[in-house]
Parts: structure tokens; sequence; C-alpha cells
């Protein structure tokens, strides 16, 4: 609220005067001269002692008269209406934005927020029409424009915490067109939320209907200290020919005061099996890292669980592993090889950590039978092979298999193999004005999209002396190339399954690149990309929805796939003991996500031994629990225009609502100025009540009042 | 002498002793005169009424007294030497004595009580003169402001002072006339013209000393009718004229009781001033001139007789 002539508050001081007047209590009423007062003192009189305010109601009264004159004159004017406009003019569209994604679980915000909505149902006119709107990672209504109070609070009551995260655009955008569908002439939208920035981006293109009223109701707390299992990362590595998992917990600590001991644990298959003591800093992070177990069973159900606090959800982390499988790689070389050919890329692909296998063999010693366990296959300087072992390679590469071609010195082109390579290539060229070196990498690729970033590899290091010509088919699609523009790299789909060309050595022949520190690393993502490996996902996210018919998505149970073939009816077992049907279809069969815990899939009527699970965990940017500022959100889902004036609840104002508005937030002084003089006239009639009830009253201090009639 | 009722006197004549007429008359010796002859023209009466020739009582000759006051007939029949005594045989001295407290500019009506009573003292004052009597004049509020001896030849300025007398002080009685009555050397008549706003003890208390130096006091307590009746009817601030205490007064609430109040002091002033032998007479400003002087003829009358 503002003033817009605050001056006029200086006629405050005047509320002075009716004290005094009450207190001296001189006689404002006209003045008769009288030879003397000497008889009418005589006259008895009851005397009370003044010098304290006799009529305090009249007092109050003419103090208050005038702290309204003084008030409206000041012309006080609020700065925005806070009432809305439209609250009086018909029956209103109010949606109710309820956020329940799992933050609200802090403390008692659900609580409140519940409260909250309730009250906006409970203040509903039979007219007014109402939605509730449920806010996660997606957007539910719940009830949809009903005039039926009782429905919306019997819905409002039975309404559970989620376990995803705030987004806020489709809640909005679920909102928005409820409010554009509605025909009432006044829309409201209340947006209940903790209102974290985590989950607001500020392009959701979310724009209100024209004229709505926005009422942002935050719910938060003066301080909220949590702490999260942030992350856990699950290394796998092979010891005495056994697979080891080793879990490493990342833990967060947000506000807080002193350092704090938590305790956190592995669990594995529903047992405890290792208890850690974690030293957490006043917003900081510890990482803890618990002994490696051993991977010996499929769907392994392992949870990482930190002890409770105020949020219970980000507290534990669940995920479920199965044995790996290597990526088998074959290279081919020559019947006499150079040197060391592929030493180099033999080294690059063992480790015991690897998750390669690599097999060095002679081309000569190639059987089509060798096809059916490689993943990738390396013809290292070596003509391509004819006949029904390139057949045989066509069909690999078809169904799904990778190809790479290094060439060298001993390669050779031959017609024919323009229809299986991305491009042709021809005879080698020697740099003799120095080395040629890598300039341009196709980063966005998936080979190269590792070294993207700076600092994650340097090719520009490596020296290329002698390659191959390659001139790239309209197929064929170049991936690398060096400084003097001719092609390093090149790649070709061909059916399910890729060829690549490295026009190069891949030992320190024609370059160095072999003895270069992003040797391996580059090595790797080739083998990755070629033999369309990928890592097992231990744990998806609330409310991400899983494709169980999709092969891709389920790569960490390849090997048992066909447990959850399409023909066959699936039933899933929800974390909280509820089931959902899966019935046997063409396409794609979803299951929603949205609980956090484990999910069982099984034909129904059936118990395995080891059953399919998915582990699903709560998004962890939830528990960031910094707000945004509420009417930042409500203003960016106003509609407007270029001079448009908002209302209180960031609403877009019409020109009538906008002189409407103006009126009404500087309309108060009339109500002041009226309320003012109906407290005059009444002190008019109080006074003048009291004069008539006789009383007198002397200066020096003594009031007189006759005793009797 | 006779005097005749007061009722009997109420004739066409009288409006020349209304006071709103005589307001009208700027000329105060012209006003006295007008009272006067209206006055006694209307007793139908010898303006010479109550000279002093009335035989009074004989003596016998003493050596030194003038042989022309012998009464020659007594001494044909007794043949011894007997001079007369008339009654009054010389002019009295006659002295207004005047308030001009504050609170005697009050007056609800045209005529002030200081108007009406500068007419009253003007009028006897003249009469006075007309009687071969020595006039003086004082006027006082808390203490004597103007002291003319009496004498024959101080009409002219007796006159011109009442003229100019103005009240503006608060007054009172005690010390005022103790000085006034130091200052007359001879008995004579004192004509004392006040409101009297004091309490009837302190009153009679400080006029009785003049009536003990052998005076004959006669007195006029003038009252403006709202004094009297006090008819006032709305709620007010009343302001004390001498004193300028206000205070507020609803008039319905109290009229009854002040009038009460005003008739016990009125009648107690009356019954000391009777138990003191001083004639006390209650005028009402309103009211005609007449009564006023019938009573002063009374007065003199009875003063008269006694002596």
């Amino acid at each position: 609220m503002g003033l817009l002539a605050p001056l006029f508050l200086l006629g405050l001081v005047g509320l002075v005067v009716p004290v005094l007047v009450h207190l001296t209590e001189r006689q404002r009423r006209t003045v008769v001269d009288f030879p003397s007062l000497m008889f009418l003192r005589k006259i008895p009189f009851r005397s009370t002692q003044r010098r304290r305010i006799h009529h305090w109601t009249l007092l109050s009264i003419r103090a208050l008269a005038l702290l309204l004159l003084v008030a409206a004159f000041s012309r006080p004017f609020f700065e925005n209406t806070e009432v809305a406009i439209g609250a009086t003019l018909g029956p209103r569209e109010v949606v109710v934005v309820l956020d329940r994604s799992y933050s609200m679980g802090y403390g008692d915000r659900w609580e409140r927020a519940k409260t909250r909505a309730r009250q906006v149902f409970e203040g509903l006119e039979p007219s007014d029409r109402a939605s509730l709107v449920f806010m996660g990672r997606g957007a539910e209504a719940l009830l949809r424009a009903t005039s039926d109070r009782e429905r919306l609070l019997a819905a409002l009551d039975t309404a559970s915490i989620g376990d995803d995260g705030t987004v806020y655009g489709p809640a909005l955008k679920l909102a928005q067109t409820i409010l554009e569908e509605s025909e009432l002439p006044n829309r409201e939208a209340v947006i209940i939320s903790d209102f974290q920035r985590s989950g607001w981006n500020g392009d959701e293109g979310v724009s209100f209907p024209f004229g709505t009223v926005i009422e942002p109701v935050l719910i938060s707390d003066d301080s909220t200290p949590n702490a999260t299992v942030a992350s856990v990362t699950l290394q796998r590595d092979f010891f005495s020919g056994q697979e080891r998992m080793t879990a490493t917990a990342r833990v967060v600590r947000r506000e807080g005061d002193e350092p704090v001991d938590r305790t956190i644990l592995l669990e594995l298959d529903g047992q405890e099996v290792q208890t850690q003591t974690v030293t957490l800093d006043p917003t900081g992070s510890a990482t803890v890292t618990f002994e490696p177990f051993t991977l010996s069973d499929v769907y392994t159900r392992g949870s990482i669980r930190l002890d409770s606090d105020a949020l219970t959800q980000d507290n534990e982390l669940h995920f479920v592993l199965s044995p790996g499988r290597a990526m088998r790689v074959l290279v081919l070389e020559g019947a006499n090889p150079r040197e060391n050919v592929s030493l180099y890329l033999e080294t690059a692909h063992a480790s015991e950590e690897s998750s390669f296998q690599v097999e060095v063999r002679s081309s000569s010693t190639f059987s089509t039978e060798d096809l059916e366990t490689t993943d990738v296959v390396v013809l290292n300087d070596i003509p391509f092979p004819q006949g029904n072992t390139e057949v045989r390679l066509r069909r690999f590469v078809e169904a799904g298999g990778g190809l790479l071609l290094v060439l060298g010195e001993r390669s050779a082109w031959r017609t024919g193999l323009e229809e299986f390579l991305p491009g042709r290539f021809g005879p080698a060229r020697d740099y003799s004005r120095g080395a040629a070196r890598l300039g341009f990498l196709d980063y966005p690729h998936p080979v190269f999209e590792l070294f993207a970033g700076p600092g994650t590899g340097d090719f520009t290091r490596a020296r290329f002396f002698r390659s191959r010509d390659l001139q790239v088919s309209p197929e064929g699609q170049v991936l690398a190339r060096f400084d003097d523009g001719s092609v390093a790299l090149a790649e070709r789909l061909v059916g399910e399954g890729s060829v690549m060309v490295w026009t190069s050595t891949m030992d320190a022949f024609w370059n160095d690149l072999a003895v270069q520190p992003v040797f391996l690393p580059f090595i790797h993502q080739l083998m990755y990309h070629l033999g369309k490996y990928r890592d097992q996902v231990p744990w998806f996210t609330a409310g991400q929805v899983l494709d169980i018919a999709d092969p891709d998505g389920l790569v960490f149970v390849a090997d048992r796939e066909n447990e959850l073939s399409p023909e066959t009816d699936q039933v899933a077992l929800t974390p909280g003991g509820g089931s959902i049907a899966l019935p046997a279809t063409v396409g794609p069969r979803f299951l929603e996500l949205d609980e956090q815990g484990f999910y069982e899939v099984r034909p129904p009527g059936t118990n395995p031994d080891r059953v399919f699970s998915v582990a699903v965990n709560v998004d962890v940017a939830e528990s960031e629990l910094e707000a945004m500022d509420p009417t930042e959100l409500a203003g960016a889902v106003a509609s407007r225009q270029a001079g448009d004036e908002v209302g209180a609840g960031g609403e877009t104002l019409t020109p009538e609502m906008q002189a409407r508005n103006q009126e009404r937030r500087q309309s108060l002084w009339r109500l002041l100025m009226v309320a003012a003089l109906v407290l005059l006239l009444a002190e008019t009639a109080i006074s003048n009540w009291i004069s008539r009830a006789a009383t007198m009253r002397f200066e020096d201090g003594r009031s007189y009042v006759p005793s009797s009639p | 002498m006779a005097v005749r009722e007061r009722s009997s006197v109420q004739g066409a004549n009288t409006q020349f002793l209304d006071p709103v007429v005589l307001s009208r008359i700027g000329n105060l010796e012209l006003l006295a005169r007008t009272v006067v002859d209206g006055f006694l023209q209307g007793l139908h009466r010898s303006p010479h009424l109550g000279m002093s020739l009335d035989f009074a009582e004989h003596r016998e000759y003493m050596g030194g007294d003038d042989i022309r006051l012998i009464d020659w007939r007594l001494f044909a029949r007794t043949d011894r030497f007997y001079i007369k005594l008339f009654e009054a045989e010389t002019a009295a001295d006659f002295m207004v004595v005047l308030d001009i407290s504050k609170s005697m500019s009050f007056g609800t009506h045209s005529v002030t009580k200081l108007d009406y009573a500068r007419y009253l003292g003007s009028a006897l004052a003249y009469f006075s003169q007309k009687q071969k009597d020595r006039v003086g004049l004082a006027t006082f509020d808390h203490e004597v402001v103007e002291f003319i001896p009496p004498s024959t030849r101080h009409l002219q300025r007796i006159l011109h002072t009442l003229s100019r007398a103005e009240p503006g002080r608060p007054g009172t009685l005690r010390d005022p006339l103790m000085r006034i009555g130091e200052n007359l050397h001879h008995r004579g008549i004192i004509l004392l013209l006040s409101d009297f706003y004091e309490e009837p003890q302190a009153v009679i208390d400080s006029v009785r000393h003049l009536r003990a130096r052998g005076h004959d006091v006669i007195v006029f307590h003038l009252l403006d009718p709202a004094e009297l009746e006090f008819t006032y009817d709305s709620a007010a601030s009343f302001r004390d004229l001498e004193s300028a205490t206000m205070i507020p007064i609803v008039p319905d609430e109290l009229a009854v009781e002040y009038r009460k109040l005003i008739g016990e002091h009125t009648q107690e002033l009356d019954r000391l001033f009777t138990g003191s032998r001083i004639d006390y007479t209650v005028l009402d400003t309103s009211k005609p001139l007449d009564y006023a002087l019938f009573r002063y003829l009374s007065s003199r009358e009875k003063m008269s007789r006694v002596r």
C-alpha cells in the first residue's frame, strides 16, 4: 500500500487535539456574560475530580474521525489489487495445481499444501467450478471443472505424495487447457508448490488465458537441512574369473551448522551386507566406497540407504545388476603380417578390467562360424575377403555386427566393394612436407562424443606420415579428416550394422597415434559403437516409462529377453504392492515407473527364481530444495502484451479492468471519508446528549453536576 | 407631606420615567430635569414640597442668638424671649454613592444597571438641588474612583461625572464605603446604588458604619430582570463579569435554584438593612423610575419625621 499525498500524514499531529480538549475541558459553547456567578456557585453540585478523561467514547470517536480524515486526505492506494477483480463479477473457473513431488514430503509441507487447497475448495460459490491437477514429473487432472465441492474435498483427502520430481510444464499446460476451455467469465489458477527452481527452465511455453488470476502459494520452510544419496557408481571388474562389483555412493548434505555422522548401508537382495559411517560437513558431500561384492546372479537387487531425516525419499538408492558379457572383437591380419601390426589394437583391449575379449587371427584361419560369437571384426591391413567369406561378412554387418577396415599398404581395392564400404580408397599418399594431423573430428558422433569436452583427449598431437586416399560415397559419412582435407575416418551404415574405414594404420608404422594417450579410449569408443555396446542400466528414475517389448531398452537382460517376449502375458508388481497387467500384444508394452523401489515383471501365475526386476529411484534434483520466486513463475505464465498491467496474481488486465483496478486501488479514501463523516455525526449526537446530561465543569479542574433536578 | 401609593401615579406621564425612553436622552441634566419635573407634575404638588419651613419647637433666647428669631407673640403672652426653631432649618447634604464595578455594566435590554443608576442618581441629585440641598457624588468599585463633596454648586460636575462613569474593575463595598464615610464630615443623606454581589452580612457590615456616623442611608439594590428571573434557555458558558471565571450552565436545570437563592439574598438584605434602620429597595432596571422616586420621597419623609 502506498500514499499519494503522504505529507497529509502530518495531520496526525492533530490527534493530540481531542486529547487536550478532553483534558482541559475548555468550554467551546456560547459565552454569556453575567454579573456574578456567586449564586450559581452556591447551587449544590456533585463534584468529581478531573485530570482524567471522562468520555472515552467521545475521545475515541474524535480521534478516530481525525485519523480517518488524515488517512483519506493522504489518498492511500494499494500497490496492487489483492482481491481478484473478477471475484465479484460472476462465477469462476478455478484450477488448483497441487505439487505432489516427493520434495513436498519434507516436514509437514504436504499437509500444509492440502490445507490451502481445501481452503480454496471450501471458498467456492455454488456457481464456481474447480479442477484439481496434480503436478509431478507429469500432470494428472484428478477432477476437472466440477462444481461438486464434496468430490473435490474427497479427492484431496485421498491424495498422496508421489515419488517423482517437479516439472512445471505439463501441469501448467494442463491447467492452461482447462482454463481455455472454460466459458466462465472469471478464471483463477492456484498453484500450490514448494516452487523448486530445478523444475523450471523458463521456456515451458505456458500462457494462461487473458485475465486469469494466478495465485502462487509457496509452501516452504525457513531452514531445510537435508542429506541425499546423490549417486552411486557401480564399478565392474573381474577377479579370479568372477565378476565383482564395487559400489561407491556420493552423499550430499545441504544446510547445517556442524559436521554430523550418518550411517549408510548396502543391501543386496534384501540382506544388509555392509554398514559404514560417513561424516558430512555442513553443505558438503562425502564419498563412501563399499567393499567389492561378487555378482553371480541375474537381477541382483541392491540398495544403498542413509539413515532417516526430514526428507526420506532421497535417502535411498536402488539398483539391479546382472552379470555382464564381454564384447568380442576379432582382429584379422595378413598371412605375413608386419611386425606388431596388431599389437597396439590387442593391447588396447587387453586389460583385466576390460569388458572386451580380443582375438587376433590370421585372415587365412578365419571361418564364417567365427562371426557367430563376434561383435566386431577388424580387417587390419589385409585385402577384403572374397567369395563366401565376403557374403557372410556382409550378412554379419547387415545383422548388426560391426566391421572396421584399417587401411595399410596391403589393403587393396576391387570392384564391388563400393556397395559395402563408405567409399573407394586409392593408393597411399605421403605427407612429404611434414606430418599430417587430424584437423576435423565429428564430435557429435558417438565415437568422438567422449572427446568433445576440453581436456578429454588431444588428437592433434598424433602425426600421420602416410594414409590411403578415400573418396567417400554418398552413402558414406566422414567422421574425421586430416588437416589437408583428406579423409581419416568414414562410416557407412549397412543394415543394422555399420562399416568404418580408417585410412591409416593402427600401429606406429604410418603414424604415431598408437602411442598417444588418446589412442586407447579412441579404440574403445570405436568398438563400443561398432558393437552397439550399451552399459547396463542399473536403475530408472521415477516418472520414466519402460517399454518391455524393446530389447534395446532391456540390454541388461538380453540373455533372458525371451522371458519378456511379446507373445507372453506379463504382470508387473509395483513397489507399493500393486499389480499392472501387461497382456501379450504386438507393439510396445509400456510400464510406467511411478514409484520408488523395485518393479517385478513375470508371467501371471509364475514365481521364477530370479524374476525380472527394475529399480526405480527418485530424481535427486528434487532433493535440491531451493525455491524460486513464485511471482517469477506467475509472471512467466501470465498472458500479456506490451503495456499491459499485471494484477496481483500476475494476470493481465484489460483496459477496462485496468481502469477499474486503478479506481479500486485508489478509492479507499472515499470509504475513509464516509467513515469519518459518520463518526463525526455520531460524535455530534453523543456530545449533545452529554451536554444535555447537564455536565458542568470549572476550569480549575473539577467538574460539577447538579446533585438533584 | 403625603405620599401616594405607587399605583396611583402610573399615569400618562410615566413614559418620561421609562428607562428605555430616558436612554434616548443624551444630556444627563436634561434627563434629570425631565424626570423630576415630569414626576412632580404627575403628583400635582408644589415644587416646593418638602421645603424646610415647618416649625419644630421653641427654646429660650440665649445671648448671641439672632433677635430676628424671637417669637414676639409668645413674648407677649409669656413675657419671656423664646426663639423659633424650624425643621431642616438648613439644607441637607445629599450624597449619591454609586457602585461602578464591572458587574454594573450588565443589562439584558437597552439600559444597563449603571445606566439606570445614572438616571436615578442624576434625577435625585437634581431633585435635591431644587430642594436647596448640597449634593455630592462618590463612585467606587474596589476603591473610591471619584469623590465630589456635597455642595450647592456641584450639580453640573456631578452630572458630568455620572455621565462619564465607566465600569471596568471588580468591586467591593467595605473599603470604599469606609473611605467615603471618612470623607463626609456632616451628617446627611446617602443614596447607595449597587447590585450588592456580596454576602448579606458583609454588605450590612460595610453599610452599617455609614449609619453609625449619623447619615441617613437609602439603599437601592439594582438588578436586571435576567438577574432576577434567570430567563436563559440554552446551555452556555457563563462568565463572571468581574472575575472572568466561566462555568458551563444548563439554565433549565438551575433557574429554579437560582431564583430561590437570589430571593433569599434580597430578603436577607432587606432584613438586615431594616434592622439597621436603612431603607432598602430592590429595583428592577426594566421598570420606570417612579417607584424609585417614590421610595426616595417616602424615605425622606420618614427621616424628617424622625428628626
